[in-house]
Order: C-alpha cells, then structure tokens, then sequence
C-alpha cells in the first residue's frame, strides 16, 4: 500500500513535469493557486500577437499570421476558496476585421488555507465554444490542477490540464493532455523574471508526435508594482511544425474590491 | 552548609544557576518550579493543537512576587529543544534576564536551571520563552510558553474586589503571502486565555464590583483591540507602570508583549462578550463571556464601528509638566532606523536596524547613569512593537504629537512610515537587548545589543 502511494506520487510529479498543453493563443498564462478574494473581481485584459504564425486556411480555419487576439477575463471570488471566471475572446487580423471568437467560463476552487499544505493546489474546469472559423473543436472542456509554491526568491507552478472535446474534429480523440509550467525568480519585490512552458501532446495514451505537438517556450516578466495591478509580458517561441514560430503576449490586470471597507472587519 | 542568604551572596544576588555548581542548586527548595513540555491544548470543542506550554497550562502558572524579596524559580527544559525562560519587564541582571543574546545561558533539552533573582519593579510583567524559531511556526512565541507575572508593591496594591489575567494569543499559524508581498504568519484560531469565544468557563462578575483586569498580548506576531460590551475601561497603567492620567477609553490596543491594568466598574448587568473587536478575530475565537451573577442568556456583544487608541490620553497633563530630563541633562540621541530587505514573495522579509540585521547590529556604548533618547524611525510599512530588555524607556514624542512625558514602558507599538522618540536612563550596567516583539521580525535581524562602556 505504502509503494502504491509512492508510485501515485511519482507519476502525479513525472506528469507535472512534462510538456504538453493545446493552449488557444487566447489566454496564455499559467494559473496559480491563489483564488480570487470574496466580494472582488479581477479584470484581466489578454492580448497576444503572433507575429509569424501559420500562414494557411487549413480546415476552413484562419490563419494565426499576423493576429492579434485580445480577450477580456472577468473574474469573481466567490468565497475564501472558490471564483468562477468568464472570457471573452476577439481577434483581429487584416482582411478579417475585428471578430468574436467566443466565451468560455471557468469555475475553480482551492485548498483552503487552513488546511496548510506545502504547497497551493487548486482545480479549475473551463467549458466554452469558439467558432470554428478559429477553432475547429467549437465546444471543449478542460479541467486543470494547479499546483504552486513559493520557495524564497524562487516560484513554481504546473498546471497538467486534460481536455476533452465536445463538438468538432476532435470529439473522438478522447482526453488531450496539455500541460504548462513556470517558473520564476524575484530580482526584486517588483520584478520578477521566468520562463512559461505550454504545450499539447494530444490524445492521453497515444501522443502526436513530437512534430505535431504544440511546444511553446516564453520569456517573461511579472511586474508586482501594486497588489491592485497585474502585468505580465513574455515572448515565447515555438519550435515545432503544428506551433506558432513567435509570440508576444501581454496581461493587463486590475484587481477590484467591492467589501466596504471597515476597520473593525 | 550554605545558608540561602551566603548563596545569594555568593551569587552576587542574582544568578542563572546553571552558572553554579549542582551543590548550590541543592541547597534550598525552589519557590517555583516550572515545567516546559509538549502539551496537547483544547481550544474549542473538537480542536486540539500540539504545543508547548509551562506546567501543562495555558497561560503558564501565575507568578505572584514581592519586590524586593528574591524569589528561586527551577526550571526543567521536558522538550528536545534549547529553551531560556524571559522575564519580561523586570529590571535583572543580564545573567539572569532570560536571553542568550545577553549572556543567559540556554536550557538545554532535558536540562535544568534555576534562575535566583530580586524581582523589581513591581507591577504586571509576564514570563515567556525567548528562542529562534525562523519558518518553524510551532516553536518560540507561536507556543503557549508565556504567562503571567506580578510583582506587588511592598504597599497595598490597588483597591478592586477582583483580579483577572487574561492573555489575548494566535495560534494555528502558515505563512501566507500578505499585502505587502512577503510571507508573513496568518493563524486559523485566537483565543483569550487559551480557549475560544464559548469554550470555558465564563468570567463571574458581580453587580457594583471594581474589576482589575490585568490583560496580555502574548500573541507573537498580531495586535489585538479588546472591548468589553456595556461597559468602559479606566486604564490605571501600561506595561505594568501606573499612567500619570488614568482614563476611560471603551477599547484597548495591545501590540505583542504589551500589558494594560484597567479597572471596570461592574454596573451593567447582564451577559456580554469581551473580545476581539475586530470581526475577523472575534471569528476566529478571541473572546470570552463575561457573566454578572444570576444572569443567563446568551452574551451579548455590541460592535464597535471604529478602533480608537491613544497613548497620549494617559501621559501627564501639559501644565503640570516638570522639566523633562532631557532638559534637566544632556541627553544622548541615538537614531534607530528599521527598514525591511525583500528576501522573496516566498519569503519573510529580513530586517535592519542602522542597515544592519543582527548580529552585526551594534548600539554605542552606554555609559551608566546617562539619559538617552532612542528615536524609533520606521521606514517600512510594517508596525513594530520594539522591546528593551531590562530597563523601562519614556514615550517622549509620538508621531504628529507635541513632546510629552510620563507613560513609562518596556514595549511601544510604533507605527508604519513614523517617527516614535523614548528616553531612558542607563541604569542597569550589563548587555542589554532591544528588539522587535514579533516573533518573526526578531529571527529575522530585527535585534541590537547595546553594551555598557
């Protein structure tokens, strides 16, 4: 029984640590465990463009060369440990105008506090619809662990999501797996710098190859210049043929607070 | 055969034993006797948190001294840890005083002290462990090794009908990450006395009664606001030294280690909450129902809208001020600077005096006998209850305030982003410590030593 657990936990920290992970350019960003606080709402700005991507309608699906997308995150804390969030996704791209793409929302909760695990765990599911002129798979569900710690100067997160879905080519495929990771180091209590690793192996059990797997590697920074704000930007490469060659991300939050404020609360 | 008085002699009247022989620690019965060991504490009902606790109570025993007359306290160190047993507010030497940054020698594990003393001055101090515990949340301050200790006048001590210690603690602790981007100590529970709002007896009062509350904040790293629904506080002294003005205030602020005496006129009866008056920490336990006899009924509590503090109500009254001693002598100014070095958000912050974390923090020397004039300024957005070992200081100047005099303390909260001035005199020769009270921010370079010359 006791290897069993050992065994389960090997394998829980080996999948953390692989690459894998169908991320839409939408959203590009590595969750961490931290909820939103009850009572506020974090409004998050997503923009992304691609730079050189695919250059091809394949599928009846647009090309990513050369799109910006911008997707508005609206986030709501529901208790101490849970929030659910709602997403707007657009593009925008030469001869295509500026288009919705979709919405998604994405309920999450966490272990709470007092329960003082090691390290912050939250699961998150998201389930939403894109058109298909972007996204041939129109209905998908995802669901995510997120697994983060904070070690001194130093921070981890993986979140080794599986999805699956509904509606589209893919409906067949089963559970993908699509991981992302990061990892980053304060070089001050403003700037910290880090490296984002997001991918999507495919089908669990029978991955792409690696030629057909989305592999993207981005260069970060997080400016902590107020706990109200939120600034993330990174530019990330893609090194494999079914991957967007470059991208330059960028994620605008601000944090609201709706509790009055009392200094007996 | 030595007698008790050639050993206090022998002692130059006040020693740590572990400094003599095993002889001399044989000659006489102790006084007192304490016991550190593990302890199993019930907070609330289905809640048990392992700690460490004195003589298996929570608050430690309570030690009733008279000043002046030496008291023998054996201590036994039951855990696997270094311990050393701080008295807190009393004028001692430094062999003795209870930090071994000063010189007291450690209890080791399993190991045994007797600590020889002349307990002064008189009021309400308390006794508590002084050792590093850095991420080890379950060791130092956040442990129950504290309790009360009065040292009585040789005169009557006051005039109430009863007398309550209460001592206001956190417990549960994680680092969390805090507002200001460092980890920093959050607790799950609050207690006063040891148990939460609920749990326990209640406090039993009667109608027309003069209550003396003596309250602590042994909590290690949290202030506390304390309220007693329908009634007021006549604060008659802080830190155990009587306040030139006794006044009456419907709330209390206690910072760590700070104390406050307050009588209270029993003239509302009924059933009511005394407690946290912050909403949070009344959630999280900190309260106790206080009964006046034949009431029943649930305890009231009536919140309070705003938190209200003031040093200056109690300090002397302007025209009656005598010339300060820093006009009478030449006082020595000594700035103090505490400032905060970012160690990571996974992290708690590290902490300067002067740009230095201890121990390479250094005061000047003192000279015996001079007046000095420690200015308190804080440059981080932190508050810090700052503690000096050994010797009471004067609140001289709070921030935005006039000059003032007459509040003698041991502990002072000083705010975040402020500027606080304390005078003392050098008075008692020997290393002497002063620190931040938060547990966290003393394991984290928040100490300085001062040396006589």
């Amino acid at each position: 029984m006791r290897d069993l657990k050992w065994w389960i936990w090997i394998f829980a920290v080996l999948s953390s640590a692989l690459p894998a992970c169908a991320q839409g350019n939408y959203e590009i960003q590595v969750y961490g465990a931290a909820t939103v606080e009850p009572k506020s709402t974090m409004v998050e700005l997503h923009s992304n463009y691609t730079p050189d991507g695919q250059r091809y309608v394949i599928d009846g699906v647009y090309p990513t060369n050369h799109q910006e997308h911008e997707t508005l995150e609206i986030t709501q804390g529901l208790t101490s440990w849970s929030e659910v969030g709602f997403y707007v996704f657009t593009s925008e791209q030469n001869g295509h105008g500026v288009q919705w793409v979709g919405d998604h929302i994405r309920p999450r909760v966490r272990v709470p506090d007092s329960w003082h695990w090691p390290v912050g765990v939250s699961l998150s599911t998201e389930i939403g619809y894109q058109r298909a002129v972007y996204s041939p798979d129109t209905w998908t569900w995802e669901i995510r662990p997120i697994i983060d710690k904070y070690l001194g100067r130093w921070y981890m997160a993986v979140n080794p999501a599986l999805e699956r879905t509904w509606h589209g080519p893919d409906v067949a495929q089963g559970l993908g797996f699509s991981p992302a990771a990061k990892v980053g180091y304060d070089f001050s209590k403003k700037i910290s710098g880090g490296i984002e690793y997001y991918a999507d192996y495919g089908r669990l059990g029978d991955f792409y190859s690696l030629h057909n797997q989305v592999q993207q590697i981005f260069v970060v920074t997080d400016l902590n210049v107020s706990p109200k704000w939120e600034i993330n930007i990174g530019v990330g490469v893609g090194p494999t043929a079914a991957t967007d060659h470059w991208i330059i991300k960028g994620i605008l939050g601000r944090h609201f607070n709706w509790k009055k404020e009392s200094p007996v609360d | 055969m030595v007698t008790r008085r050639e050993l206090l002699k022998l002692s130059g009247m006040t020693v740590a034993s572990v400094a003599l022989g095993a002889r001399a620690q044989q000659i006489a019965p102790a006084d007192y006797t304490i016991d550190i060991a593990d302890y199993a504490l019930e907070l609330a009902p289905r809640r048990t948190i392992k700690t460490i606790a004195y003589n298996r109570q929570v608050p430690g025993p309570l030690l009733r001294f008279r000043e002046g007359q030496p008291v023998t306290i054996d201590v036994t160190n039951h855990t696997g840890n270094s311990e050393v047993v701080h008295w807190h507010g009393l004028f001692l030497p430094s062999q003795v005083d209870g930090a071994m940054e000063e010189g007291t020698p450690p209890i080791p594990a399993g190991g045994q002290a007797r600590y020889i003393f002349t307990p002064r001055p008189a009021g309400f101090r308390w006794y508590h462990t002084h050792v590093f515990a850095g991420n080890d949340l379950l060791r130092g301050q956040y442990t129950g090794e504290h309790g009360f200790l009065l040292v009585e006048p040789r005169d009557n001590p006051g005039h109430y009908d009863q007398e309550i210690f209460l001592a206001l603690h956190d417990w549960d602790a994680a680092l969390l990450a805090s507002a200001d981007g460092s980890m920093d100590p959050a607790y799950n529970v609050s207690t006063i006395n040891g148990r939460v709002l609920g749990f326990g007896e209640p406090l039993r009062v009667k109608a027309g009664e003069q209550v003396l509350f003596q309250i602590l904040n042994s909590s290690p790293t949290e202030v506390h606001w304390i309220a007693l629904s329908g009634h007021l506080f006549n604060v008659i002294a802080l830190d155990g030294n009587k306040v030139p003005q006794p006044q009456l205030v419907p709330m209390l602020r206690l910072a760590p280690a700070e104390r406050i005496s307050a009588l209270v006129e029993m003239n509302h009866p009924g059933a009511w909450v005394m407690g946290e008056v912050r909403k949070h920490i009344m959630a999280a336990g900190m309260g106790i129902a206080v009964e006046y006899a034949g009431s029943t009924g649930k305890p009231r509590w009536e919140q309070p809208e705003e938190l209200s503090w003031d040093y200056l109500r109690f300090a002397a009254a302007v025209q009656a001020l005598a010339p300060a001693p820093s006009q009478a002598t030449d006082t020595v100014t000594i700035p103090l600077v505490f400032a905060s070095k970012f160690a990571g958000h996974g992290a708690m912050d590290h902490w300067t005096i002067n740009g230095k974390s201890y121990p390479e923090t250094a005061g000047p020397p003192l000279t015996a006998g001079q007046r000095y004039r420690l200015q308190f300024i804080n440059r981080s957005t932190n508050d810090h209850p700052v503690h000096l070992h050994r010797h009471s200081f004067e609140l001289r100047r709070l921030p935005g305030q006039p000059e003032t005099h007459g509040i003698l303390k041991d502990t002072v909260l000083v705010d975040a982003n402020t500027q606080l001035d304390v005078e003392f005199t050098a008075n008692d020769p020997g290393p002497t410590l002063f620190h931040c009270h938060q547990q966290n921010h003393m394991d984290a370079g928040f100490m300085m030593l001062f040396h006589y010359a």
